[in-house]
């Protein structure tokens, strides 16, 4: 603007050229005038009219051009002042780019076919420690460890042979101080105007999305690998579609390739025959009550195989994610074996000193085996006299067998029951009668009971409820505590021995069974001890007893404790749950 | 041996026989029964010493078959409990195996036999008439004793110094000086002694005088 000075004040060449003249005119009148012979009159004013007119009408010329060429010029400024606008906003534009190009948090590189960096950005070589100066001309495998090297000349190649076409990859990029860093490159190749191909390449730093990746993947793997190690999978259950998304895990307990997910009806057919009603009642028992649920069931595998697994599930509240239940299950087979085989142990262990007890109680059993046959001889002794009088009696001889035959299965009966104990037998659990059970031991301590002379009060109360239970194996903890009250008032000398068995329901609505005696009692430091095994407090004993005693209470979902009387003696007792109907045994 | 059998409860005096069993055990109880009245025997059958006390026993030979295990009250200390009340009842003892020992004071406190379930039946039965046997004897002898007690208490208080000093074995003259008699009185005491007592000789009047331990050569006390 400053470089054209405005000329609107003072008069174009076009003005002075036109003043000149109309003044040359004037001028060349007058000399006409004043040298030519005098004109008449009329042509004089004529010829005055003339150069008035002439001179006012130069001096309106003179006006006009000078407006027009004010008005061109007025124009040509302002052509002018756009020209220079569009080169402001040019410029201003160029020097945006520039910006975004240099400082864009994209690295730009522009490498020739040999791999030399044609150009790079600010950010682009800051992001690499370098400046665009020390990178420039410089061959791009400079930015790349050495065992990328051979990766990006590939990718390089890649663009090459596809020129136009986009390529992106990941790749791992050294800085000038030697850190890495990882970057997601997204590159072009293009021909220039003179037709040399060249890769244009746009990176952008992944490494936090890569450390972050690498931390989700090794999670992954620590998660895998601690439900390997606990054999222990995951699922989510969708029941709208009634699909499960398992762990690899799950998939392995189950014994099913991985798969996104898992129709269910396909992993019920592996569930054992026997479990299959039971788990699908509780699953769906959980589904319409939308609550948490654990339960635990068999699977048959295709090779025959059993494996026992254990599922606890949580119902979970957001549904928008479209599962319904989350869990684990796990595979506890080998807990399952190991407490089979503990159980085994244990019942081996109960069977042996079932069978010290009995044997401690042989004299006993004989006496109790040789009441009837004492019965039996003397009857079949009578029933022969009967015959044998003239003419025989037979009513009394009919009525002497009947004894016989009742005492003949009485004694068969006792030794049934000796032998039940006696032998190695599985567990059978079946509701009984527990005064029955009682009923069944009390005759076969009946010796010791008269060897120390101890009273024996049984109350059994009629009608209990019935409890789930193995005969044999409560008749041995009956057993095994009226021994020990028996024993423990042996030394008793200045009151009865007393020795009660007593029935009866506790506050929760359990059987208890009490044996009471009024011997020595149990000391304060060895009542803790009591049910240890290999404890003990008799000369002869293995201390197994009590601890037996024990467990095999709590298998029955009892418990089996001790204490002292407020008199003499001290007072074991145990619970036992009620059998209930419809329950499996 | 004198024994002074004198059954407390006893009313009647039948001369009928009768077994009494004590057992805890219901069956041993029913076949013993059985076994008796098979032989004809009467027999009563008791499930305590308790029960048997309470009862009234009949005045009849008689034997108590006990077993020697018998809750509360065992067998040996009923055998106690029946001499303390001078029950004297021939005891014939039931035992199991293994009870030697129980045994052994069961026959020194006076049981009459003791038999091991099983027994056999003659053995029962023998041990049985043997016992009820003894019992009879037993009471004959109690009661000639008590027939010998009425009749010497029958005497006046002369005779019955007279008969002291004869069954001591003095001579009429002797007896005579020592209590300052004549001996012709003596004669005639000695002969009313004689019938009263019902004596067929002097070695007869002797004996009584024993059994009825008169006399200061016989003052011996029987147990």
């Amino acid at each position: 603007m400053m470089r054209y000075p405005t000329m609107s004040l003072s008069r174009s060449a076009e003005q002075w050229l036109l003043g000149g003249m109309t003044l040359a005119l004037a001028t060349t009148a007058c000399i006409w005038l004043v040298l030519a012979p005098a004109p008449t009159a009329p042509a004089y004013f004529v010829a005055i009219a003339l150069l008035v007119a002439s001179l006012a009408a130069s001096l309106i010329l003179m006006r006009r051009v000078g407006s027009s060429q004010r008005r061109m010029e007025a124009v040509l400024q302002g052509r002018t002042k756009a020209e220079e606008r569009a080169i402001e906003a040019l410029r201003n534009s160029e020097a945006q780019w520039k910006e975004v190009f240099e400082h864009n948090p994209v690295m730009y590189f522009m490498v020739d076919a040999a791999g030399t960096v044609l150009s790079v950005n600010t950010f682009g070589a800051a992001q690499l420690g370098y400046s665009v100066d020390e990178l420039l001309g410089q061959s791009v495998l400079r930015v790349f460890p050495a065992n990328e090297c051979k990766a990006a000349q590939g990718n390089v190649a890649v663009c090459l042979n596809n020129i136009g076409r986009t390529h992106s990859w990941e790749i791992c990029k050294v800085r000038k101080d030697g850190s890495t860093l990882w970057v997601r490159e997204n590159a072009k190749a293009v021909r220039l105007l003179d037709g040399q191909p060249i890769v244009l390449v746009a990176c952008e730093d992944i490494t936090e999305r890569k450390q972050a990746e690498n931390a989700l993947r090794q999670s992954e793997m620590y998660l895998a690998e601690a439900q390997r190690l606990s054999h222990t999978g995951s699922f989510g259950w969708c029941a709208s579609s009634d699909e499960l998304i398992w762990s690899e895990e799950t998939f392995r307990i189950f014994g099913f390739d991985k798969a996104p997910s898992i129709k269910r009806a396909t992993v019920i057919q592996r569930i054992h025959p026997d479990d299959r009603a039971r788990v699908l009642r509780t699953t769906k028992r959980a589904l319409s009550d939308w609550k948490d649920f654990e339960h635990g069931y068999r699977l048959l595998m295709p090779d025959g195989s059993v494996k026992h697994v254990h599922v606890r599930a949580h119902a979970v509240k957001d549904r928008s994610s479209g599962i319904d239940f989350v869990g684990a299950v796990s595979d506890v087979t080998v807990r399952k074996r190991a407490e089979a085989e503990l159980h085994e142990a244990q019942m081996n262990l109960a069977h042996v000193t079932r069978v010290t007890a009995l044997g401690e109680l042989a004299a006993s059993i004989a006496h109790e085996v040789n009441q009837p046959l004492a019965a039996v001889v003397t009857n079949a002794a009578a029933c022969q006299r009967w015959l044998d009088r003239t003419p025989p009696d037979l009513t009394e001889a009919r009525g002497s067998l009947q004894a016989i035959i009742k005492d003949g299965n009485w004694a068969g009966d006792v030794i049934q029951r000796v032998r039940a104990l006696a032998n190695k037998n599985s567990e059978q659990r079946a509701p009984l009668d527990i005064n029955e059970v009682l009923n069944e031991v009390v005759s076969l301590v009946q010796h010791e009971l008269f060897r120390y002379r101890i009273l024996l009060r049984l109350e059994l109360p009629p009608a209990l409820p019935l409890v789930l239970g193995d005969r044999i194996q409560l008749q041995q903890v009956v057993i095994n505590l009226v021994i020990n009250g028996i024993e423990a008032m042996a030394s008793v000398a200045d009151r009865p021995r007393e020795l009660i068995i007593r029935t009866g329901l506790d506050d929760a609505g359990q059987i208890v069974v009490t044996v009471k005696d009024c011997g020595t009692g149990l000391a304060a430091e060895n009542a803790e001890r009591l049910f240890d095994a290999f404890y003990t407090t008799k000369s002869g004993g293995m201390g197994m007893g009590l601890s037996i005693c024990r467990s095999i209470v709590a298998a029955h979902g009892g418990r089996l404790s001790a204490l002292q009387n407020s008199g003499a003696g001290a007072t074991f007792q145990f619970t036992l749950p009620l059998h209930v109907e419809g329950s499996p045994p | 041996m004198t024994v002074r059998s004198a059954p407390p409860h006893s009313t009647t005096s039948a001369e009928e026989a009768i077994v009494f069993v004590v057992d805890d055990d219901a069956s041993v109880r029913q076949a013993l029964s059985n076994l008796f009245r098979s032989v004809g025997l009467q027999v009563e059958t008791f499930g305590s010493a308790h029960e048997f006390l309470q009862s009234t026993l009949p005045n009849a030979p008689s034997c108590l078959i006990l077993d020697i295990r018998l809750p509360r009250l065992s067998g040996l200390d009923f055998q106690a409990e029946l001499a303390k009340a001078d029950i004297r009842i021939p005891i014939i003892f039931m035992t199991g195996h293994g009870d030697i020992p129980m045994t052994v004071r069961a026959m020194k406190a006076g049981a009459v036999d003791f038999l091991t379930k099983p027994f056999r039946d003659q053995d029962m039965l023998d041990a049985v008439t043997a016992a009820i046997e003894r019992d009879r004897n037993n009471r004959d002898e109690a009661k000639a004793h008590s027939d010998l007690q009425a009749l010497f208490a029958a005497l006046t208080p002369r005779e019955r110094q007279v008969m002291k000093l004869v069954t001591a074995g003095l001579m009429n003259k002797q007896i005579a000086a020592e209590i300052g008699l004549a001996e012709i009185t003596v004669k005639i005491h000695r002969s009313h002694i004689m019938r009263k007592m019902g004596a067929k000789s002097l070695p007869d009047l002797v004996r009584m005088a024993e059994l009825l331990a008169i006399g200061p050569t016989s003052g011996r006390p029987q147990t």
